[in-house]
């Protein structure tokens, strides 16, 4: 390092300066980002899938969103899920959702009656619809929820769109049926002998559709990767980012912080980092898929397998500990 | 299609870039604004560790679960900023040059003069909200050069190298992507405008000076060695290579605003636009599709 001496002095003189202001900074005050909500409405929107339609009790405005958005919702039992806003932006008074039934997450969503009261956070979106001289929607099944909004924006501002919506058979192919028929196809594998052929497809819409226009694809990741093969380089393509994936055939462990003197229990379904957090809720973190480096903590005993980390550091997120136990600098 | 409710959830892209291919001059026939945007892969690597440190430690003072997201994602782009930019930092060694001397002082600035300075308690909390309103203001002008880099289609008619456009218009979108984050955190922590404004009195000229010492040390370094000249700047300017200096002028102007907020400025449409087609940020989602 090389000493540069207007900087130290300037560094200096804006240390004094804060010190100076601190005397009268009112600390940070807490912001309670929880939305109270009440399930208004429940209905079908296919055989497996629930639509359900929350607002506030005393029916006051909910925070604006824009298409793509998705609100944070913690069930009854603690789990938290995410579900894509499906309503209209401009309904400022309810949020709507639709959820199909595939795991414990959703089973519970099925089971809100009317009046259930539940806690929700956001909305926040992770699929911004951005301008662009025309757009191609690709929903797989219950992957309609975030496009359906795009595509009435996309009407609304006279904007040239088409979506196509894919699933096993015509019950799989939720909302899609309240949108424009003469922009939608609906093209279930059953009455076309299986999945359709993606790279055609998508070639096909495109040429129907304005030069740059944008893709938006949303539905299960293998639809994602084939879409992803098939959009050309240099044109624009939007998929929905989901969370870090599950950990899958880990093993528990014990994390000893060593600075903070306790010791944590790694289940053999959740990443380290999750385990530490609940003793130290502020431990950074970002990506939480190992390539960030922000998690990355000097590993003062034991050895880590699946780690992204440079030797003698570990990656809370994704590492796991080989033995039994793990000694961390925290 | 611009004023914002949209709330975007920021996260971290695992991009790579390829090196081996890059021209010592990666705009044609053009040493000062090919030098004037290296100085970027200089002054940066090390800006942003120190915004990550920085952030992190400010991560526990912050009473909102909302923003505490938003500066997790932030610190994640930041990382990867860093690794990126040091990718081309590691290639001009290869390549020859050693930028050894000038990076050293670029760390003493972020590590002693504005490092933790050995304070502890309130005292070190308090030069982090100075710091964390020196962030902010050094984001404002990252946010107006990354919409500067998206929309400067001169580049891309001067031939510019095409991997190296990415990883600017990339790492422009994700600075006007996550432009807000910084000044909310210091709107929560303090807020005060005064402290706010003379952070900019403190980044702006800083960042000029160290430009113009990298400017002046990358042209000495290069094959040819030459002396950086005023009207290489205004020639750089001219074509469009490098941001006008009226625009820049207004941008620190607009920071003076008491109702200033960072989303008011630049466009998060042209960054998600071009997240969705940049080759890196793709390959990026491809991966993480894949996991």
């Amino acid at each position: 390092m090389k000493e540069d001496r207007l900087a130290e002095v300037i560094g200096s003189a804006a240390l004094r300066i804060a010190l100076r202001s601190g005397r009268r900074r009112r600390p940070a005050q807490p912001v309670d980002r929880d939305l109270r909500l009440t399930v208004t409405a429940v209905r079908a929107e296919a055989p497996d899938v629930a639509g359900l339609t929350l607002a506030r009790p005393d029916g006051a405005d909910l925070p604006a969103w824009r298409p793509g958005a998705h609100l944070d919702l913690v069930l009854p039992s603690g789990l938290l899920r995410q579900y894509s806003l499906c309503g209209d932006p401009d309904d400022r008074a309810s949020y709507r959702i639709a959820v199909r039934r595939l795991a414990t997450g959703s089973a519970e969503v099925h089971g809100l009656a009317p009046g259930t009261e539940i806690t929700a956070r956001g909305p926040r979106n992770a699929f911004p619809l951005a301008a662009a001289p025309g757009y191609l929607f690709l929903a797989g099944g219950i992957g309609i929820t975030p496009l359906a909004p795009m595509a009435r924006a996309a009407a609304a501002a006279g904007v040239p769109w088409r979506l196509v919506h894919t699933g096993r058979d015509r019950a799989s192919l939720p909302l899609s049926a309240a949108l424009d028929p003469a922009h939608v196809l609906l093209r279930p594998d059953d009455e076309h002998g299986g999945p359709p052929p993606v790279a055609a497809l998508v070639a096909e819409q495109l040429a129907a559709l304005p030069r740059g226009s944008a893709v938006y694809c949303c539905g299960p990741p293998p639809m994602i990767d084939a879409v992803r093969r098939a959009v050309p380089a240099g044109h624009r393509l939007h998929s929905e980012r989901f969370s870090p994936p599950p950990v899958r055939g880990g093993r528990a462990f014990t994390v000893e912080l060593a600075r903070t003197g306790r010791t944590v229990d790694v289940p053999a379904d959740r990443s380290a980092l999750d385990a530490v957090q609940t003793v130290l809720p502020a431990v950074p973190y970002s990506c939480r898929q190992g390539f960030c480096g922000t998690c990355h903590v000097r590993l003062l005993a034991g050895r880590t397998e699946r780690d992204t980390a440079a030797p003698g550091s570990m990656a809370l997120c994704v590492a796991r500990a080989e033995g039994d136990r793990l000694v961390l600098d925290l | 299609m611009n004023q914002d409710p949209d709330r975007i959830a920021l996260h971290a892209r695992d991009v790579a870039f390829d090196w081996s291919a890059l021209p010592l001059h990666w705009i044609p026939g053009e040493p000062f604004a090919t030098h004037l945007l290296d100085v970027l892969h200089l002054l940066l690597p090390e800006g942003e560790r120190w915004f990550v440190r920085l952030f992190s430690d400010a991560l526990p003072l912050v009473r909102d679960p909302q923003l505490a997201e938003d500066v997790r994602g932030f610190i994640g782009q930041e990382a990867m900023h860093a690794v990126s930019h040091q990718g081309v930092l590691d290639h001009l060694a290869t390549a020859g040059i050693d930028t050894g001397p000038y990076v050293g002082r670029i760390e003493w600035v972020f590590r002693e003069a504005l490092g933790d300075r050995g304070l502890d308690g309130l005292a070190a909390q308090e030069w982090l909200v100075e710091r964390v309103a020196l962030v902010a203001a050094i984001e404002h002008l990252t946010a107006f050069l990354g919409q500067w880099v998206l929309e400067a289609s001169e580049l891309d008619r001067a031939h510019a190298d095409p991997t190296m456009l990415d990883l600017l218009r990339w790492h422009g979108a994700e600075e006007v992507e996550h432009r807000s984050v910084a000044h909310d955190l210091y709107v929560h922590l303090d807020g005060r405008y005064l402290r706010r404004v003379r952070n900019l009195a403190i980044a702006a000229p800083m960042l000029v000076r160290l430009w113009a010492h990298g400017v002046a040390f990358l042209l000495s370094r290069d094959p040819e060695p030459r002396r950086a000249r005023w009207r290489d700047l205004a020639r750089a300017a001219r074509l469009g290579l490098c941001p006008p200096l009226g625009t820049m002028l207004r941008c620190v102007v607009a920071y003076l605003r008491p109702d200033y907020h960072p989303s008011r400025h630049g466009s998060t449409d042209a960054a998600v636009a071009y997240l969705a087609s940049s080759p890196a940020a793709r390959a990026a989602d491809g991966s993480a599709g894949a996991v």
